[in-house]
């Protein structure tokens, strides 16, 4: 899950941060001369930076290979179910809640009134996938469900007082 | 002579700024922790007043620390530009105003947009709120964006006045070879220039779809389009708090250096990296629209790999030169320098969970998830207010002769822990895939929103003591001490 490896990805580098200001905290009594360390350390800089931009690299590239906006490429004579989706201050209008495991889905979103958020939600109330619900404007969101379930939409973006409460169902069948 | 006293009054315009925004954060975080007990299913809010303290608490927030951090700016920048100090008393005039309309706004006409007032929620609420309320809350806020529009005016005009550019004021002669490493603009100059040019794009943007929203509230049949005013509005508000921690920065570079007997110059690489900050910060308000499939598809990876290439200047050269001139240097820790070192590391592990939100694939999953404020609250929380906080300890340690006692450092201790706490909740909070910006929470959420209320209290305690002996210190300067003159002290 893409929850759990920011997670851990996040806290594994918050801790080496804190490490690294906590040991230079630890050193900061000791009294050296300034010029020698600036010396070493501004070579250890050269090192680090250029990982730095090598890991962002690598990482930009490997989280880039494929993007949510992107049409999937769906099998010979297997065109996406297409489904409306309208927000509104405050519900969804959805043309079809009932699906099939396996079955290629492609959401329009967009609003009538204001912005709001469109948040699939699955049965553990994990976020799998979302888009902005605009007015004027329709986004598309391309998702295939493995699992049987209720799944849920939860509106994302603000919109009003009862936007915690703009929630509708999808049913998704074997 | 005359000069230090001329510089001893403006302390007290500079004082009265960091004390009303340092209050103001301190009065915002009971708001905060309203929210959250709400939302972990302790407090009985309904749903008005919940989305009315979320929208004062942003608004508060933001526009306390950039208030306080504008002050830090001034403070520093006075001593190599001449500023006006008329303007600067006109913005703190024009910033109370606008808080004041803001706040009636808010609380009597139960104006709740969230501070981003996101076109066209302002005019179509549902009949939550009126006309009434949100012109008060849009015209507060366009009154308080004039008034710091003019200040960075007048900032960039004294740059530009001292040092010939803006571009010259970054460095730039420097970093072409036109000009000797020996003769690059102070490092406060170049942060200053770097915040002037952000912020004027940032208020600018600001001001326009303010007016778009005005001009929609007064007349419905007047529209305009909501990806414009999107963009419009995330430039802003992006733009615009970050710029808070750009300010704060430069107590960071003007106190460790004076900690620690060692100088903190600005070399090439210093300004290249300031350069970067400064192209990165107007183009990566991109993030916030990463689940807008709409946009082009170039700005929005350009939005993931610029905000990546964001990270690299505080983690390679702003970061890692307050590690090198406090290592092994010797540093008296008190309150200021302590609170200036934690602000920079708040700033760094702030900048992790903001680098893996920008990331499109997990945006996908996290945006709008309660990750993003657990991410902000680091870096805003435990970077650039602390920033702030420090500040005002050199500030009183400076310019009077008050000591700091046990309370404070409890405090300077608790504090950390506290935003950690806080922070931590809202990231954990997200991991979970809760929601931001919901009046409720299932049950499943409810714990972690629980922990930072708690946690909350710590906070808001130890700012109250960060307040009372700021007060303490406003007090004594203004009792016995006219005429006597403190002289520039080396504290290391
Ligand atoms: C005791 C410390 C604090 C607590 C308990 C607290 C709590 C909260 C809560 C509960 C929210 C709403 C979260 C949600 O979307 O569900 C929030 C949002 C926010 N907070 Fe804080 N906060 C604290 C400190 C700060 C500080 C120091 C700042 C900045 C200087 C800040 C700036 C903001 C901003 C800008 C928002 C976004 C408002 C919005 O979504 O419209 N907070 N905070
Ligand atoms: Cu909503
Ligand atoms: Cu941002």
């Amino acid at each position: 899950m893409i929850q759990t490896v920011a997670w851990i990805t996040s806290l594994f580098f918050m801790l080496m941060v804190a490490a690294v200001f906590g040991v230079v905290a630890l050193k900061s009594k000791e009294r050296k001369d300034y010029e020698p360390i600036k010396k070493k350390w501004y070579k250890a800089r050269t090192f680090y930076g250029i990982s730095l931009v090598v890991l962002m690299l690598v990482l930009t590239i490997y989280t880039l290979r494929e993007l949510p906006y992107n049409q999937p490429v769906y099998g010979q004579g297997k065109d996406p179910t297409i489904v409306d989706v309208e927000a509104l201050q405050f519900g969804w209008n959805i043309s079809q809640t009932s699906f099939k495991v396996g079955e290629p889905i492609e959401f329009d979103v967009t609003s009538a009134d204001v912005n709001h958020g469109f948040g699939i939600y699955d049965e553990d109330m994990n976020l799998i996938a979302q888009t902005q619900a605009m007015p004027e404007y329709v986004n598309k969101v391309y998702i295939t469900f493995d699992e049987p379930g209720t799944y849920e939409v939860l509106c994302l973006e603000y919109c009003g007082l009862a936007h915690h409460l703009m929630i509708a169902t999808l049913e998704v069948t074997e | 002579m005359e000069m230090i006293r001329k510089k001893r009054s403006d302390n007290s315009l500079i004082a009265t700024y960091l004390a009303i925004g340092a209050t103001v954060v301190g009065v915002m975080m009971i708001f905060g922790i309203l929210m959250l007990l709400a939302q972990g299913g302790v407090l009985e809010l309904q749903p008005a007043a919940f989305y009315q303290f979320l929208t004062i608490h942003g608004t508060g927030m933001i526009g306390a620390a950039a208030l306080a951090g504008a002050a830090v700016m001034w403070y520093f920048l006075r001593n190599y530009v001449d500023l006006s100090k008329k303007i600067f008393g006109l913005n703190l005039l024009f910033s109370l105003i606008g808080i004041v309309m803001v706040i009636i706004g808010v609380f009597s006409f139960e104006y709740a947009s969230s501070w981003t007032f996101l076109y066209p929620l302002p005019a179509l609420s549902a009949n939550a709120w009126g006309t009434i309320g949100a012109l008060l809350y849009l015209v507060g806020m366009l009154v308080l964006g004039v008034g710091f529009l003019l200040m960075y005016i007048d900032v960039g005009r004294a740059i530009i006045k001292k040092y010939g550019s803006l571009g010259k004021g970054l460095g730039w002669d420097v970093i072409s070879g036109k000009k000797a490493e020996a003769d690059a603009p102070p490092a406060t100059v170049v942060a200053s220039t770097m915040v002037t040019i952000v912020n004027v794009t940032a208020l600018t943007a600001g001001a326009t779809v303010l007016i778009m929203n005005i001009i929609n509230v007064i007349n419905p049949s007047f529209t305009f389009d909501p990806l414009l005013a999107k963009n419009l509005t995330y430039a802003f508000g992006h733009i615009f708090a970050n710029s808070i921690i750009y300010m704060g920065v430069i107590a960071v570079y003007e106190i460790l250096p004076r900690y620690t007997n060692r100088p903190w110059k600005a070399n090439r690489i210093f300004l290249i990296a300031w350069t970067m900050s400064t192209s990165f910060t107007l183009v990566i308000y991109t993030h916030h629209m990463l689940m807008d499939s709409v946009m082009p598809k170039w700005m929005l990876i350009m939005g993931q790999i610029l905000s990546y290439a964001n990270g690299l200047p505080v983690l390679v050269i702003t970061a890692y030169g307050a590690l090198m001139i406090v290592y092994k240097s010797g540093i008296k820790w008190d309150m200021a320098s302590g609170l200036i070192f934690i602000s920079m590391f708040g700033w760094t592990v702030g900048v992790v969970p903001a680098i893996v939100d920008a990331t499109i694939v997990v945006n996908h999953v996290m945006h709008n998830t309660k990750w993003v404020p657990g991410h902000f609250h680091m870096y805003m929380g435990l970077g650039a207010v602390v920033m702030i906080f420090g500040f005002m300890y050199f500030l009183s340690k400076e310019d009077s002769s008050l000591k700091t006692n046990l309370f404070d450092r409890i405090a300077l201790i608790c504090y950390t822990l506290s935003i950690i706490g806080v922070s931590g909740g809202f990231l954990v909070s997200g991991a979970l895939s809760t929601p931001r910006r919901w009046a409720t929470h299932f049950p499943d959420w409810m714990g972690p929103a629980v922990f930072g209320a708690v946690s909350g209290v710590l906070a808001a305690i130890s700012v109250t003591i960060f307040v009372i002996h700021f007060i303490r210190y406003m007090m004594v300067r203004n009792k016995g001490n006219e005429g006597k003159v403190f002289h520039e002290r080396k504290l290391a």
